[in-house]
């Protein structure tokens, strides 16, 4: 992974520059914007020829977002999406004419959900077809032998050619969504979870074939996909994101043996794999995640990280949304008028509840990183006064072998941590 | 019957299921002949090839089936909603020799024979279902919230007025007017008769279950993503819209349709938690679709093995995979990508499923099978035990009648 600001034009294809999309939340009959989710809220990675990206994280941190606004169908709200043109480096948003035309050939998306993406309206042949005649890659004599050659490449053949989509199972539609990325040669084809919707033989099928194809034409791929097994044997490099942001990113393998962000880490431990013993009980994270329209200041994992420090951004609202679990407390917080995200004076509509809580603050009820970070507490009546640390975000940093990761802790500590 | 019974009542029970579809190259036998029970409060793992008929098979409880160009060509799918036993409450005694249901004559109706007023009221209520294509299930033009408030409404209209603090009597005016008007839109409750502070209070009570709902599968902020419409989530959260509307309703019978393929590991977790509390509570069973084998091995008490419109092998969880027999459970076992696996190198079963337009008395696995002999091109295997719970339809058990039968050790070429 490159950090150089300019991106270098050599076996590189793609490089993704601080993008950021955020959608806006509208509200009541008027329709105002209320805030904006941050889908993707700055992410930086390259991706070089012939060469495997693998892009994993939670539901809902960003994954498709950000496919969708590399392959140039949403625009990224700031940042860009630079691509070797010959040689050069050019944003994909700034291309005109031939230039952005030879671009959309050359960037092919499979989507994840392939019954929305597919026209029900479309033959097969059609679906399939269509980007071969659009850019003349095959007459009209010779189509429908171009369509059966790809079909048969996923597994599918002449009897499929005119049907329609709904007359597909989901796993064949799947690969109907991956005979068309392939039909024009492209030199990088983004995979939105291309292979969730199939068996584990007709996986190994498509799996097998991206990787023929792979060394055959030196494409590159940016794989999304939750399932660690299969990102785990396809991807050369791993991106972690988490709400809208990296996490950690580096050689997957790497990554594997020792992963540098606790969130990582659980995302390993979370999946058994056909070997282990069927008894284990396989433990998702716990807490809830977080609003990506307001993420949490700091590390945006300090929410749910078990091994979360005094440095890693607490604030007003970890207050607030304790308040939201704690049976009955909600009601009777009235107010929150904040002087910074970080610094508020929390009004009650009694005494008594300002008094529970400034005790439970101090109390095991919160964790104990939370407490330590706290500068002052102030029980005035009704109102509680409270203030943290004031903590800027936590960033990636580079490691040893072009590994990034966004976490204060050194990948010994992270290493160490037994979950209790 | 199929299944040895390990006590407990069965909810559903499938008997030579045929399911057809008319094509231009003739009739594609997507599901022909598919046998099996499911027992209350267990969970049926159903795995297979792509295009095997799993869905169809799903889709045939809740006679969800495209018709033409589909043929319902025979069979019959028994299913007996739950009614609890009086003596014990479920937990089994004597009277009702430990099933737990209500003794007495057997109320099962089949599924695929009754009126269609009659499958409304089981549809989403006794047996509910989760679609593998979240973008085809929800509706498009309706924001998620007011699609779970439907089911509240027609399904759990006693809870909502308990909630809302209103007299009893009101259930029946609720659910008529649930019933009534199929789509909620904004403002539906403006034409919900009563006086306007009733209303808001069922507005209310209804917004806080809705969110209840969705909070358990643990969508981020809740009470907001209520309101917004279905294209403006993540892939993820559409289907957990789906899976919060599906156990909304409580059913006797859940069929899960690839359920978690678009979560990742943490939420999924999540929601095989989920589940399984509507198991405990209610005893409800559950038909799990899925290709995740790991998975299914983890959940599942039995797992049915489909391979070209028929199932080729069913048993208890352990049996099957630690003693898979049929030849396609074998090679599904070897293509799961393990840790070591070499780049490319998957072991895939060759070849692709046969087209079942018209498909001769022959094994369906023919062609890709490694231990194939004639006697298998000859011949049509169907299902038989080899111990009281665990039935294979393969030859290598159970000899060709002419007492031909290949084995493991002989890989032909
Ligand atoms: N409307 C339809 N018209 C024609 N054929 C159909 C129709 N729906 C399904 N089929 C066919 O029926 C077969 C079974 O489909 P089904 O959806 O049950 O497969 P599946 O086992 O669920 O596969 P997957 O794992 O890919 O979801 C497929 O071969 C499919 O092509
Ligand atoms: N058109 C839209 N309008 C508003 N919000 C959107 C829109 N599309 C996506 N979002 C929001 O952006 C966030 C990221 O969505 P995205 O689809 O990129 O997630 P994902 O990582 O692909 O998740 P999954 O694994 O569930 O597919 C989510 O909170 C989602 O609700
Ligand atoms: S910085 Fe590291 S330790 Fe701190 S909350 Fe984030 S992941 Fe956890
Ligand atoms: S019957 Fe013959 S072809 Fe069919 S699975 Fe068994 S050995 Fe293979
Ligand atoms: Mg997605
Ligand atoms: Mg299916
Ligand atoms: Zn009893």
């Amino acid at each position: 992974m490159r950090a150089a600001a300019e991106p270098q034009a050599d076996d590189l294809i793609l490089s993704i520059r601080e993008v950021k999309k955020h959608y806006p939340i509208r509200e009541g009959a008027l329709q105002r914007v209320v805030g904006h989710v941050r889908a993707v809220d700055g992410v930086s990675f390259d991706i070089r020829r012939g060469e495997t990206v693998g892009l994993v994280g939670e539901s809902g941190c960003g994954k498709t977002t950000l496919g969708r606004v590399i392959a140039a169908l949403a625009d990224p709200t700031e940042g860009g999406v630079h691509y070797n043109m010959d040689g050069m480096m050019s944003r994909i948003d700034r291309l005109e004419g031939k230039a952005a035309r030879a671009f959309r050939r050359n960037c092919q998306m499979v989507f994840q959900d392939s019954f929305a993406s597919l026209n029900p309206r479309h033959l097969v042949i059609d679906l399939v077809g269509r980007p071969l005649k659009v850019y003349n890659e095959a007459t009209s004599a010779n189509l429908i032998e171009r369509v059966v050659e790809l079909l048969e490449q996923v597994g599918l053949g002449r009897q499929h050619l005119y049907r329609y989509p709904h007359q597909f199972s989901g796993g064949q539609r799947q690969r109907i969504s991956i005979a068309r990325a392939l039909a024009l040669n492209p030199e990088v084809i983004v995979l939105d979870e291309p292979t969730s919707a199939l068996d584990v033989s007709v996986q190994a099928q498509i799996l097998n074939l991206l990787n023929d194809l792979q060394k055959e034409r030196n494409l590159a791929y940016l794989f999304v996909t939750h399932d660690l097994s299969v990102v785990r044997h396809m991807a050369d490099r791993l991106v972690v994101m988490y709400l809208g942001k990296v996490a950690e990113a580096g050689e997957t393998q790497a990554i594997f043996d020792s992963p540098h962000h606790p969130y990582t880490r659980e995302l390993m431990a979370a999946k058994p794999d056909l070997e282990a013993d069927a008894n284990v009980e396989v433990r998702g994270l716990e807490g809830n995640v977080p609003d990506p329209a307001r993420p949490p200041r700091g590390c945006r994992f300090h929410t749910r990280c078990e091994l979360a420090t005094p440095a890693c951004g607490w604030e007003v609202d970890d207050v607030v949304r304790w308040l939201e679990d704690a049976p009955g407390m909600f009601e009777h917080l009235v107010g929150v008028e904040r002087q910074t995200d970080f610094a508020a004076r929390l009004a009650f509509d009694s005494e008594e509840a300002a008094g529970l809580l400034s005790m439970a603050v101090r109390s095991e009820q919160v964790p104990e990183a939370m407490r330590a970070a706290m500068r002052r507490l102030n029980l005035d009546g009704d109102k509680v006064e409270i203030e943290f640390e004031d903590v800027g975000e936590i960033g990636l940093t580079a490691r040893d072998d072009g590994r990034m990761a966004a976490c204060v802790l050194s990948p010994e500590e992270v290493a160490s941590w037994k979950r209790t | 019957m199929l299944d040895a019974k390990h006590g407990g009542a069965t909810v559903a029970s499938v008997r030579d299921l045929k399911v057809h579809f008319q094509s231009k190259r003739g009739v594609v036998h997507a599901v022909d002949g598919v046998s099996f029970d499911i027992r209350d409060g267990e969970t049926l793992g159903l795995v297979g090839e792509t295009g095997c008929g799993k869905s169809v098979t799903g889709r045939s409880f809740l006679r969800l089936l495209p018709v033409p160009p589909g043929i319902l060509a025979g069979g019959s799918v028994m299913f007996s909603a739950h009614e609890v036993c009086t003596g014990c409450e479920g937990t089994g005694c004597e009277t009702c020799e430990g099933t737990g249901r209500k003794a007495g004559q057997d109320r099962s109706v089949n599924l695929l024979g009754i009126p269609s007023e009659d499958m409304r009221r089981i549809r989403g209520d006794r047996i509910a279902m989760i679609f593998q294509d979240p973008g085809k299930a929800l509706n498009p033009t309706l924001p998620v919230g007011a699609q779970i408030a439907e089911v509240f409404l027609q399904h759990r209209t006693d809870e909502l007025i308990a909630l809302a603090g209103l007299p009893a009597d009101t259930v029946g005016a609720v659910r008529r007017f649930a019933s009534q008007s199929p789509r909620l839109g904004d403002g539906w409750l403006l034409s919900l008769p009563g006086a306007r502070a009733q209303r808001r209070r069922v507005e209310e009570a209804l917004a806080t279950m809705v969110a209840g709902a969705l909070a358990e599968t643990q969508v981020p902020n809740p009470a907001k993503l209520m309101a917004r419409y279905p294209h403006e989530l993540s892939g993820g959260m559409r289907q957990r819209v789906m899976i919060a509307q599906a156990l909304a309703c409580n059913p006797d019978l859940l069929i899960a349709d690839e359920p978690t393929t678009a979560l990742d590991v943490t939420v999924e977790a999540r929601i095989l938690e989920l589940i399984r509390n509507l198991q405990q509570r209610r005893k409800t069973s559950v038909l799990y679709i899925s290709h995740d084998l790991s998975l299914v091995r983890r959940i599942s008490d039995r797992v049915a093995v489909m391979y070209a419109g028929r199932i080729v092998e069913i048993g208890t969880t352990t049996e099957v995979f630690a003693n898979p027999r049929h030849p396609y459970t074998r090679g599904l076992m070897a293509a799961v990508p393990g840790a070591d696996t070499p780049r490319g190198r998957l072991a895939a079963i060759r070849g692709t499923v046969p087209e079942l337009v018209d498909p001769p008395a022959a094994c369906r696995f023919c062609g890709r099978c490694p231990y194939e002999t004639s006697a298998c091109r000859n011949n049509d295997p169907f299902l038989e035990a080899i111990t009281p719970s665990h039935l294979v339809a393969c030859f290598i058990d159970h000899p060709a009648p002419s007492g031909e039968r290949p084995n493991y050790g002989r890989v032909t070429a």
